[in-house]
């Protein structure tokens, strides 16, 4: 299980189109993916659930990855979240 | 096929029109046909619908969406008007929340019930969270 905070750099935040490209990529990995948004924790595989919030550039978010690849899903939501700044992940 | 397609049905050609632009910027992948409008003005056209369905159909099935009830009529006409049609499902959802809960879960490949879920789910969304 990860748990980390991380903060999020997408340009104008997670808008329609990298929602979509977040639950298609997300979709690939074994791992429970979930992000917790102020009081609400959504599953990042589920469309849905990611237009239910408004994630925007600049935002904090916690993020959970549990699971056999945990730590590859976690590199890449991590990474997806905070595009330009793989560097300082690990 | 490899995906699901999408049919989008309004009164007017311009918001299925530009609701197309978005849904295809999203998941460029999924096939999308729109049937918008009637007689160069606003309405809906079962022959129109028809041939819209008829565009995007593969055996992996076809989701109907709709703007407004009396499109309803016509797309229900426009399925008696085509073969027998199991794997052609009109979705009870808003329109642009639900073509693109569709659009994003036909593109992951599911099957028909499954993005017919995911558009009718989308009737359940709350957008502000007060």
């Amino acid at each position: 299980m990860i748990e980390k905070e991380v903060t999020v750099t997408i340009e104008n935040g997670l808008h329609a189109r990298p929602a979509a490209q977040l639950v298609q990529q997300a979709s690939q990995y074994q791992s429970k993916l979930e992000l917790v948004i102020g009081q609400q924790k959504i599953n990042a595989k589920s469309i849905l659930h990611l237009m239910s919030v408004a994630i925007s550039e600049g935002q904090t978010i916690k993020v959970m990855v549990d699971g056999e690849d945990e730590q590859e899903a976690w590199t890449f939501i991590a990474s997806f979240l905070q595009p330009g700044n793989e560097s300082t992940l690990r | 096929m490899k995906y699901v397609s999408l049919v989008l049905i309004s009164h007017s050609y311009e918001i299925v029109s530009g609701l197309k632009k978005l849904l295809s910027q999203v998941q460029p992948d999924v096939p999308i046909a729109i049937a918008g409008g009637a007689e160069g003005g606003i309405g809906t056209n079962a022959l129109d619908i028809q041939t819209a369905i008829e565009s995007v159909y593969s055996e992996k099935g076809v989701v109907v969406l709709f703007d407004l009830g009396s499109a309803l009529i016509n797309a229900e006409m426009a399925l008696e008007m085509l073969e027998p049609h199991e794997n052609i499902k009109i979705a009870d959802a808003p329109l642009v929340e639900g073509a693109y809960a569709a659009v994003v879960e036909a593109g992951l490949g599911s099957s028909l019930s499954e993005v017919v879920r995911a558009s009718e789910s989308a009737k359940e969304l709350v957008k502000i969270h007060r």
